[in-house]
């Protein structure tokens, strides 16, 4: 789904931005990015989703070609819900489908079936105002899904969110990937959601930004946030990746 | 009706009569100058007659004719400029020592060219609505395009929106609430640009009646017709409110 190969990016007089990046995600599977502020995991991101331009003679490929803003295969969601106050939430929803070709009553269709799928069935014409943050997360959420894009690009979806809110959308999250089945690039600083959420986690390290260890996480799926928290894999996975992170400090600070 | 509400409103008519039977006494007694100040009940006077004659009913008109072309001018012109300078700034780079030195340039000055060059009717008093409106709603146009959620517009780039759909539907409903404050300052400005130059000099208008009253030292016609102004006025902000409550009720 994603291919990545010794991808080296500088810009705005700032060297080393990424450095020798090399990943790949498979179709089907959820990865998440984690690492301290200025590691450049946003900017992977957003070089996926073709916001930010990728320099000559880099190779990177999502879904076999070099990545473009507005490719049907990706779905991005951002920190904030990003909802726009002047419309319902089934509009909002179905904003995606709408700029992506498909008619407006059919667009309104399946958002409305989204929103109920998130919990927010007799909510639809309530504008954002009315909602909380956790609602319009997942509207957003329901936005993002009702696309039927293969990939999802995430950037620290739940980080504006209290502590309950949060673990509640990680389990809707957890549910709407094992339904339907998306490859997912997912960044946080968020350990222990990258662990309960993904299928791989990859840590980077600032100045360069690189890639210092690939972790898989073997819990199997379906999985449930509440039972994680009593597994011992869970903890030990958690343990392992926080002693990569923490590896990656002391050698930066060496 | 709430009790303090209520009480606000007793204390207010408590001072204004206070205020209007002071000054009739002091016209009455002449201890002010009636042929100065006028007096309440002579302005009074004035008022209901006027309201029954024609001539107020078409000045009105010719007024508020003249102030709703110019802001639709003005207003629209702003947005297009302020559209095109958004989308390219060496545009506005260009542009922008030309357009400070007209905004700061006092526009009431250039009345008397408008004449010369539009006439004493309405020409004149919609450039002069114009020239003043179209400053104001630029500067808002400008602030409220920029200031767009960059969340919206980093989501919907992603979506892979055309620029058409980037501004019907991100772009210009994120800009309303900024644009509309300058769009009611603007019918504001185009009411006192239009009503200066009829004052200045007119065919018609309620600028060009008052103006007429004052130089026949009819004290209490001016009165009066500052109260009908200051009427058109309110009625103006209201229509305003009415119109943002139905745009803005999302907010």
């Amino acid at each position: 789904m994603i291919d990545i190969q010794k991808l080296h990016l500088s810009f705005d007089g700032v060297s080393d931005v990424l450095s020798a990046i090399d990943f790949k995600l498979e179709a089907g599977e959820f990865v998440a990015v984690a690492g301290p502020s200025g590691c450049g995991k946003t900017t992977l991101l957003n070089l996926c989703a073709g916001l930010v331009d990728l320099p000559e003679g880099q190779h990177l490929h999502v879904a076999g070609a070099p990545p473009q803003l507005g490719n049907d295969t990706v779905a991005y969601m951002l920190a904030r819900d990003s909802l726009f106050p002047w419309q319902t939430a089934l509009d909002n929803a179905a904003f995606g489908l709408k700029v992506r070709g498909v008619t407006i009553g059919e667009a309104r269709d399946r958002a409305g079936e989204m929103l109920k799928r998130v919990g927010l069935g007799g909510f639809e014409h309530a504008l954002p105002k009315a909602l909380s943050h956790g609602m319009r997360q997942r509207v957003a959420l329901a936005r993002t899904f009702a696309m039927p894009a293969p990939l999802l690009l995430m950037d620290e979806p739940f980080g504006a969110l209290d502590a309950q809110t949060k673990l509640q959308l990680q389990d809707l999250l957890l549910q709407l990937c094992q339904e339907s089945q998306r490859s997912v690039l997912f960044v946080t600083h968020d350990l222990s959601e990258a662990v309960a959420l993904a299928d791989r986690v990859i840590i980077m390290s600032s100045r360069p930004g690189r890639i210092i260890a690939d972790v898989a996480v073997p819990m199997a799926r379906p999985r449930s946030i509440r039972e994680l928290q009593t597994n011992d894999e869970f903890h030990r996975t958690y343990a392992q990746v926080w002693r990569h992170l923490e590896e990656g400090w002391t050698h930066h600070e060496g | 009706m709430k009790v303090s509400t209520l009480l606000n409103f007793v204390r207010h008519a408590l001072f204004v009569s206070l205020l209007i039977g002071l000054w009739e006494w002091g016209a009455r007694t002449d201890v002010i100058d009636q042929s100065f100040v006028g007096s309440p009940l002579g302005i009074a006077t004035f008022t209901v007659n006027n309201m029954f004659d024609l001539r107020l009913w078409g000045d009105l008109g010719w007024t508020m004719f003249s102030v709703i072309v110019s802001f639709s001018i003005g207003s629209s012109a702003a947005i297009a400029t302020g559209l095109a300078f958004v989308t390219w700034p060496k545009l506005e780079a260009f542009c922008e020592p030309y357009v400070n030195a007209l905004n700061v340039l006092p526009r009431i000055a250039l009345v008397p060219l408008f004449i010369l060059w539009f006439g004493l009717g309405v020409g004149s008093k919609i450039a002069m609505g114009v020239s003043l409106t179209f400053f104001i709603v630029l500067s808002s146009t400008i602030a409220g395009m920029r200031g767009v959620s960059q969340d919206h517009v980093t989501l919907t780039r992603t979506l892979g929106a055309s620029s058409r759909q980037m501004f019907f539907w991100v772009t210009l409903p994120g800009a309303v609430p900024v644009l509309f404050s300058g769009l009611r300052l603007g019918i504001v400005y185009a009411f006192l640009g239009v009503v200066g130059a009829e004052v200045i000099a007119s065919e018609r208008g309620l600028g060009q009646q008052l103006s007429y009253l004052a130089s026949t030292f009819d004290i209490n016609g001016v009165w009066s017709l500052l109260i009908d102004l200051a009427l058109v006025g309110v009625l103006i902000m209201k229509s305003m409110n009415w119109l943002e409550r139905r745009l803005l009720h999302w907010q």
